[in-house]
């Protein structure tokens, strides 16, 4: 079946699907041939700074493209805890704090510890120190389940902003100033990476971004992916397949951690400047909207929801002051019509079920539309 | 030697003492039936068996080690799967991928395919709807995949937690034949059931539970002739 027929067949299906069934009908090739112009219009945003697209003169078309792909980078990390394995982490700011202190107590001239090292060797460190983090706040906790795992994760996000907050060699509010950056000059002499130009940091967390969608695309289809849907879906069952579910979860939460860690270190080099009031509660519940309304469990979803969270105050600049009103607002009614996000998971279908089934039929899946439920309504008839 | 014995099994829930002493014991290839009222502790047995629930007092011994202590996930490795109460199948996933999560553990591909081709020939129903979406399907089709599931794991011992729970009449029929079927290619079961008549009828052996306690044990056809079970259970007055 070509792409064309089944996107007539499925008319009544959610965009979502027709999307998935679309791209799940291209060839290989076919799929490159999509891909590869959309990351190079993705690339060349900041430079074409589109008339309609362009959020000037409010923010600055490239710092605000930055924001969205930092914002998008985080959902993709908070993704994996809440998406992927089903945790509810409402303090994963937190995770973001960790990795941008940690940035700026090694780079920072204010800090004692700074070391003289360059920005990348500071990058895996502040990686590391973040995932030990996620470590320490899992290992207890990961045996709660549900809303009480939220409420210590909330109690995590808060204690860090504390922390920063209260102990001495952490800074305050007066923090740390000049927070490394990514070596490099331009042919005139000045920093490739610097706080007024957002085009290069763009691009850097574009790459970073890509290189980690393949990194959790693979481990979603992995072993470990299909541990986590098992234990969101139903932990108990999950444990009796034989899933070392602590374990698994634990594996969540520090791979979320991880993620989050590395965009709090690029964050911190980007402004150049870290200190305790960019890490409190509303924003790691801005990073929980952006996965929800973007469509929890679907990667591209969150990058969307990202997007629509961190670009809309900046280009719509009159109702900036409102965006926590509006925001509410839409997530509220897009729980009603829409609970599974602008572009939901199918949250079934791990990738190689779908192979297998490709292979047998030799064509994509349809699952979970009408027809399954005729036929279950049949089967029970009969 | 027992596959399966409890001694003096106790499992608490906070204060509440839900299992006192259960001592039981399941041999290989038996078919043992537990009835019991609502809230006997059949469930919290099964779910003590398969390590969701910890013990507060006396063992667990599988195959002659104590596997009291033992991470329920290690259990399976064992050779211990169970079919849930309520099913517990995956809502989300396909049929195949509900069996693919049963042999989870597993990594012994040519005998995976055996399984797969067994389960299909158990549950025919299941083969014509692999692709089906676990959650869409009836309560019936939904056991088989629970039950299917649990076998894909290649048990010793299978524990069935409620089989006949919720189903039609043919559908129960139909489960408990099954069951004997797979009892009878070589799996020992352990059998949970609120249907004494099935359940007995099938069984070499039944305990009944009460309160947490076991309090009467004895062969299929010694306890379905019992009077005071006939009252209790089958509703023969």
């Amino acid at each position: 079946m070509n792409a064309h027929q089944q996107a007539q067949t499925s008319v009544r299906a959610p965009f979502g699907q027709r999307v998935r069934d679309w791209w799940n009908g291209l060839n290989r090739f076919q799929q490159w041939g999509v891909l590869i112009p959309l990351v190079v219009l993705i690339y060349a945003l900041p430079i074409l700074n589109p008339p309609l697209l362009t959020t000037e003169p409010g923010t600055d078309f490239q710092i605000a493209l930055f924001n969205a792909a930092r914002f998008a980078l985080i959902a993709i990390g908070l993704n994996v805890v809440v998406g992927q394995a089903g945790l509810l982490d409402l303090g994963y700011v937190g995770f973001f704090a960790v990795g941008a202190y940690v940035a700026a107590i090694l780079t920072s001239p204010d800090s004692a510890l700074r070391w003289d090292y360059p920005w990348i060797a500071i990058i895996p460190v502040a990686v590391v120190v973040t995932m030990a983090t996620g470590v320490l706040l899992g290992a207890p906790t990961l045996r709660l389940r549900g809303d009480y795992l939220a409420i210590v994760t909330l109690g995590f996000g808060e204690i860090v902003r504390l922390l920063a907050d209260n102990v001495t060699p952490l800074r305050g509010q007066r923090g740390f100033q000049d927070v490394g950056r990514p070596e490099g000059l331009n042919a005139d002499g000045t920093a490739i990476f610097n706080s007024s130009d957002g085009t290069p940091w763009y691009w850097l967390v574009v790459t970073v971004i890509i290189i980690i969608l393949i990194f959790v695309g693979n481990l979603e289809r992995s072993r470990v992916g299909r541990a986590w849907v098992a234990i969101r879906e139903d932990e108990d069952a999950a444990e009796i397949m034989g899933v070392p579910t602590f374990k698994f979860k634990i594996w969540a939460f520090t791979m979320g951690a991880a993620i989050g860690g590395l965009s709090g270190a690029i964050y911190a080099g980007q402004i150049g400047f870290v200190n305790n009031q960019k890490f409190d509660v509303v924003t790691s519940v801005l990073f929980l909207a952006a996965v929800v309304l973007g469509g929890s469990g679907n990667k591209v979803g969150v990058i969307l929801g990202a997007f629509v969270i961190s670009y809309v105050p900046d280009r719509f600049q009159a109702i900036a002051e409102y965006k926590y009103l509006i925001f509410g607002l839409a997530l509220i009614v897009l729980m009603i019509f829409r609970p599974q996000g602008l572009l939901g998971s199918r949250q079934r279908l791990l990738a190689k079920g779908r192979q297998a089934y490709r292979k047998l039929l030799g064509r994509p899946e349809q699952i979970a539309k009408e027809s399954a439920m005729i036929d279950s309504a049949k089967g029970v008839q009969g | 030697m027992a596959l399966l014995e409890l001694n003096k099994m106790c499992v608490h829930y906070g204060r509440i003492q839900a299992l006192s002493d259960i001592t039981l014991h399941v041999e290989e290839g038996e078919i043992v039936s537990l009835i019991g009222a609502n809230g006997a502790g059949k469930t919290t047995t099964m779910r003590a068996v398969s390590g969701i629930r910890p013990l507060s007092g006396g063992s667990v011994v599988f195959d002659g080690q104590d596997i009291s202590k033992l991470r329920a996930d290690l259990r399976v490795v064992r050779g211990i799967s169970q079919s849930p109460e309520g099913r517990g199948v995956f809502p989300g996933m396909t049929v195949l991928e509900n069996l693919e999560m049963g042999c989870y553990t597993r990594k012994d591909r040519a005998a995976i395919a055996e399984d797969f081709e067994r389960v299909f020939d158990l549950f025919p129903r299941l083969a014509e709807r692999k692709s089906q979406v676990g959650g869409t399907m009836s309560g019936g089709e939904q056991q088989m995949v629970a039950i299917g599931r649990a076998l894909m794991a290649r048990p010793r011992l299978l524990l069935l937690d409620e089989p006949s729970m919720g189903l039609a009449p043919q559908f129960i029929q139909q489960i408990f034949r099954i069951v004997k079927e797979i009892n009878e290619q070589g799996t020992t079961v352990l059998l949970v059931e609120q249907n004494a008549q099935q359940a007995l009828s099938r069984a070499h052996r039944g305990y009944v539970l009460e309160t947490g306690r076991v309090v009467k044990t004895g062969t299929g056809a010694e306890l379905l002739a019992d009077p005071s079970i006939k009252e209790a259970y089958l509703g023969v007055a």
